[in-house]
């Protein structure tokens, strides 16, 4: 498997030189002393990756030797990436202030964060329910009917029931498929949407590249992810630390006394938990090593706890203490990594880090000290209710305030299927190609942190977004939208508010309308072409592009 | 941003540099150095263009061959009988043979096969460098594994995500002041041997990039997004009217109208027309200084027919192409230099298997061309007799050359970048004299 314990000489290059410059780097941006952007996106990251080079001769010759520090070549690259805009811009407004337009009224705002993208239905449905109403249903995910969608699935998808005894002997380019095809199927189109968008979230938070393991993935997201998505968090961690897909993905399935692997060890602390400032040295990184020894797989990908390869010496762990286990202590080993697991699910950091994360995934990029301290109260008093979190934090206070957000190339394509409405036979296409294409094919994330989810990550993919839209809007077979929808009154007006209701619940930007409508009467007489054309447009609009 | 960021970051420079690339973008059919003389800011330093490309890089041209490519057939070495005693059906007849398909001799132990001759100029103008036994020297027989380990310059470490070429053009300032596209891929999303490369977009087909839908609005959609765009917000903005700008002026390059030097021709297949786009978007002279090139079908495990058949094929199509871009680019007295370098995830068995083909190996041969290459010879390290107590595994010829050797070399010596340890991170590249 790809991944090892810490590089060392990667991690040595970025500490010495790399970590102060780009520091310095992310300075200038907030403080606006030093380099100028001009220089900053002209050079990119040479600034950063200069002083790495000059720092390297003597790196390189470093032999095995730990860090303290948890990767700091993706630290460094994360803060290079790191750009947020400032709480009060505005997408639809290129003088930065706050719309006052009704695609910002709280409700739509909320139901822009619980669902994949809105839809006139949704919004009405939102306010028939009104706000807490609206809310309460979509946390009640299991209570919705959700049939048409769970037929299709499981129709189309026979794989996704199945056990590691049928699926590790099949060709495993079909089960990707199936599990993605699958994924992009349910978020665009279940009414499960708040439960979908947190399976979104905690697929990145527990990250596994599905190349590293194969079907284990499939059964991980089934038993892990889509079991405890909406749940309570410690039940979610236990059942990743029980995932075959997950020790095999983090090298645990290598962790044995004799020669230790800490990349799971490290992972659970850095990226599911605490968070790399969660208290922890790397001293500590190795006694969780030693704790998790022995949890491994046996046959075709089963859990199970092999005491042969358990170290069952004296341990501490983040102050934690283990005695020593007497030599035919076996099974019992195990309870070292429970009680770790434990520890960590109800740690008070792993509470900030959790309401930080979900925070950002939900409402917005910067959230406020208040916010974050207050969701991770709730996940003190709840002990890791995930349901009790989302409605803390999509409060009406946090969600009247919270600045937009970019979608992610995933999400477009979702909002843009939920616009468009197409007959749909298969999402193969799009979930193969133009999944891969927007820059986002779904379980091939390599590192362990998950998809990123800023806007300037992602921003420079919009061509391949345009194209999308192109194509989504002309397509016929797997795919067929109708346009008779769109141009049921086939005047310029008429078909930019068909648009407005279908991609923006009614609410298009007054600029963005103006610019449609003057696009469409071009033509005395509106062709099918230039009324699909018109659609590509709002979907490859600014507008659009945010939540 | 907000207005007031950009203001205590020398916003003026930033717009002014935004729309003086917006005034590159509306215009058409000036050639790239005159648009950057005229529509350069006076407030930046006065530059001369004369010599827009500076004289001692070269332009960097990466292909790399996806499934595995089998050496043993691309440079056969006919002078060891076990090679044909280990590929009864597949080897590449002896040069001296009667057969049609009778190898070319580069010296006298390798040959290359039919398939490979359109290479012969190249190699006997001393321009084309063959290295065997090549390759990674981790152990990893997955074409994902050794693809991605390859092209990121480090196997086995999930922290390194960027592409060696990334990484160099990242430590390294534009060959062009202020260019705005620096690196191509030609493929449809970014390739690994990229990533991480600041300018660099991938582009399915340069001759025809741009929005797709009907060619008769495409310009009138182009410009819709533009204003559209044009108000709205960052960053989306900023990448909208890139992106925008990038079109506009590989539009106004008009590759599909390009005219090769020398009277090469390249031949009708996708691959060679990847190459000519990147003739093109050399001799165009705007900056860009990296192209990667793929070509796929090289994992040949049944009926791998390099005399004939579908390897044939391939190696037709791999030379055919670079072949007619030496003569276009390197041989043709174009002033830039210009650096080729192919590699594939590993080679083949040295002894074929029950379907006329071979399974993945691990050592193979890899190219590079150029003026600036010590070319006209086979490069080999501690080369064997392919008995199988000298093969992996008794059966692989073995890695005896890092190819971060031969890529380190042309790296520095080449393309003027002494960042090696950026670039390879973790390993010192052993220089081999591959470069003059």
């Amino acid at each position: 498997m790809r991944h090892t314990t810490t590089d060392p000489v990667g991690d040595e290059m970025a500490d010495e030189g790399g970590v102060s410059a780009v520091t310095a780097c992310a300075t200038a941006e907030r403080e606006f002393e030093r380099p100028s952007r001009r220089r900053f996106f002209a050079l990119g990251v040479s600034m950063a990756a200069a002083s790495v080079a000059g720092a390297s001769t003597a790196a390189a010759q470093q032999t095995t030797k730990q860090t303290t520090k948890p990767s700091a070549a993706r630290d460094m690259v994360k803060r290079l990436l790191q750009r947020a805009p400032s709480t009060d811009f505005d997408p639809f407004s290129r003088q930065g202030r706050v719309s006052s337009k009704t695609w910002d009224s709280t409700l739509t705002k909320l139901v822009r964060r619980v669902t994949n993208g809105v839809t006139e239905d949704e919004l009405k449905l939102a306010q028939t329910l009104g706000y807490n109403g609206y809310l309460n249903y979509q946390l009640g995910f299991n209570k919705i009917e959700d049939g048409t969608t769970q037929t299709f699935v499981s129709q189309n998808y026979p794989l996704l029931t199945q056990s590691v005894e049928e699926l590790y002997n099949i060709d495993q380019g079909m089960v990707v498929r199936q599990l993605t095809e699958a994924s992009v199927y349910r978020a665009a189109f279940s009414k499960r949407q708040l439960y979908e968008r947190m399976v979104e979230f905690w697929s990145d938070h527990f990250n596994i590249a599905f190349p590293q393991v194969n079907y284990l993935k499939l059964i991980d997201d089934r038993e892990v992810i889509r079991r405890h998505a909406l749940g309570r968090f410690p039940e979610l961690l236990k059942a990743s630390a029980h995932s075959p897909a997950m020790l095999e993905y983090l090298d645990n399935t290598r962790n044995r006394q004799r020669t230790l692997n800490e990349n799971y060890a490290r992972e659970v602390m850095e990226l599911h938990t605490v968070g790399a400032d969660g208290g922890y040295s790397q001293a500590d990184v190795r006694e969780l090593a030693r704790v998790f020894t022995g949890w491994t797989l046996t046959g075709r990908g089963n859990f199970t706890f092999d005491p042969n390869n358990h170290d069952f010496n004296a341990k501490t762990v983040m102050g934690q203490v283990f005695p020593a286990m007497p030599a035919g202590a076996g099974a019992a080993g195990k309870s070292e990594g429970d009680r770790m697991i434990d520890f960590l699910a109800t740690h008070p950091n792993t509470a900030t880090f959790l309401a930080r994360k979900m925070l950002q995934w939900l409402l917005q990029y910067e959230p406020t000290t208040a916010q974050v301290a207050a969701v991770a109260t709730v996940y003190s008093r709840t002990q890791g209710d995930i349901a009790a979190m989302v409605r803390a934090i999509l409060s009406p206070a946090n969600v009247a305030t919270a600045a937009p957000k970019l979608k992610r190339p995933y999400t477009f394509m979702l909002s843009s299927l939920r616009a468009v409405k197409p007959v749909v036979t298969k999402v193969s296409t799009i979930s193969d190609r133009y999944l891969r294409l927007l820059g986002q094919p779904m379980f091939y994330w390599d590192p362990p942190d998950g998809y990123p989810d800023h806007a300037d990550y992602w921003a420079g993919g919009l061509l391949q977004r345009w194209n999308f839209a192109a194509y989504l809007t002309t397509t016929s077979g797997e795919l067929t939208m109708d346009i008779n929808r769109f141009v049921a009154v086939n005047t310029p007006e008429g078909i930019t508010a068909a648009i407005s209701k279908e991609l923006f619940g009614g609410e298009m930007p007054d600029r963005l309308k103006g610019q449609l409508t003057t696009y469409l009467a071009a033509q005395s007489t509106i062709s099918q072409t230039r009324a699909r054309e018109a659609v590509a447009l709002a979907l490859s609009s600014s507008a659009f592009q945010w939540i | 941003m907000s207005q007031s960021e950009h203001d205590d970051c020398a916003c003026t420079e930033y717009n002014e540099l935004t729309s003086r690339r917006e005034f590159l973008g509306t215009s058409s059919g000036l050639s790239g150095a005159a648009l950057y003389a005229w529509a350069y800011p006076e407030w930046l330093p006065k530059v001369s263009f004369a010599d827009s490309f500076v004289a001692n890089r070269d332009i960097m041209v990466s292909v790399f061959l996806r499934g595995g490519a089998d050496g043993l057939s691309l440079c056969a070495p006919f002078g060891d009988p076990l090679y044909y005693t280990g590929r009864p059906t597949i080897a590449i007849p002896r040069p001296d043979s009667t057969s049609v398909n009778r190898g070319l001799a580069l010296d006298d132990f390798f040959a290359l096969p039919q398939g490979m001759r359109f290479l012969m100029p190249a190699y006997q103008a001393g321009d084309l460098l063959v290295v065997h036994g090549a390759g990674l020297t981790y152990n990893t027989r997955s074409h994902f594994d050794a693809q991605h380990y390859i092209e990121v310059g480090k196997a086995n470490d999930s922290s390194v995500n960027t592409g060696w070429l990334g990484r160099h053009l990242a430590t390294t300032s534009p060959m062009k002041n202020g260019a705005s596209l620096r690196a191509v891929g030609i493929s449809d999303g970014l390739v690994d041997t990229l990533k991480g490369g600041p300018q660099t977009l991938p582009m399915a087909d340069p001759a025809n990039y741009g929005i797709g839908g009907s060619s008769s609005t495409r310009d009138a959609r182009t410009a819709w997004l533009r204003s559209e765009y044009e108000n709205s917000g960052e960053p989306a903005r900023t990448a909208a009217l890139d992106a925008i700008n990038t079109i506009n002026l590989l539009r106004s390059l008009n590759i599909a109208g390009y005219t090769p030097a020398n009277g090469a021709v390249y031949p009708n297949t996708g691959f060679a027309r990847a190459f000519r786009s990147t003739a093109a978007l050399i001799k165009a002279d705007i900056g860009v200084e990296a192209v990667h090139l793929d070509i796929g079908g090289w994992d040949t495990h049944t009926d791998q027919n390099p005399l004939t058949g579908g390897m044939n094929n391939q190696m037709t199509q791999l030379s055919g192409a670079l072949g007619a871009f030496w003569q276009d680019c390197i041989s043709s007295g174009l002033a830039q230099n210009v650096t080729v370098v192919v590699l594939s995830e590993f080679g083949r068995n040295v002894r074929e298997n029950g379907s006329r083909g071979t399974d993945h190996g691990r050592g193979t041969a890899l190219f590079t061309m150029g003026r600036g290459i010590r070319g006209g010879r086979v490069l080999t390290s501690n080369w064997r007799p392919l008995a199988q107590e000298n093969l992996v595994d008794r059966q692989d010829l073995a890695v005896s050359i890092d190819y971060r050797d031969i890529l380190g070399e042309i790296v520095q010596n080449r393309l003027g970048n002494t960042n090696l340890a950026t670039v390879f991170p973790g390993y010192v590249p052993a220089f081999r004299g591959v470069t003059k």
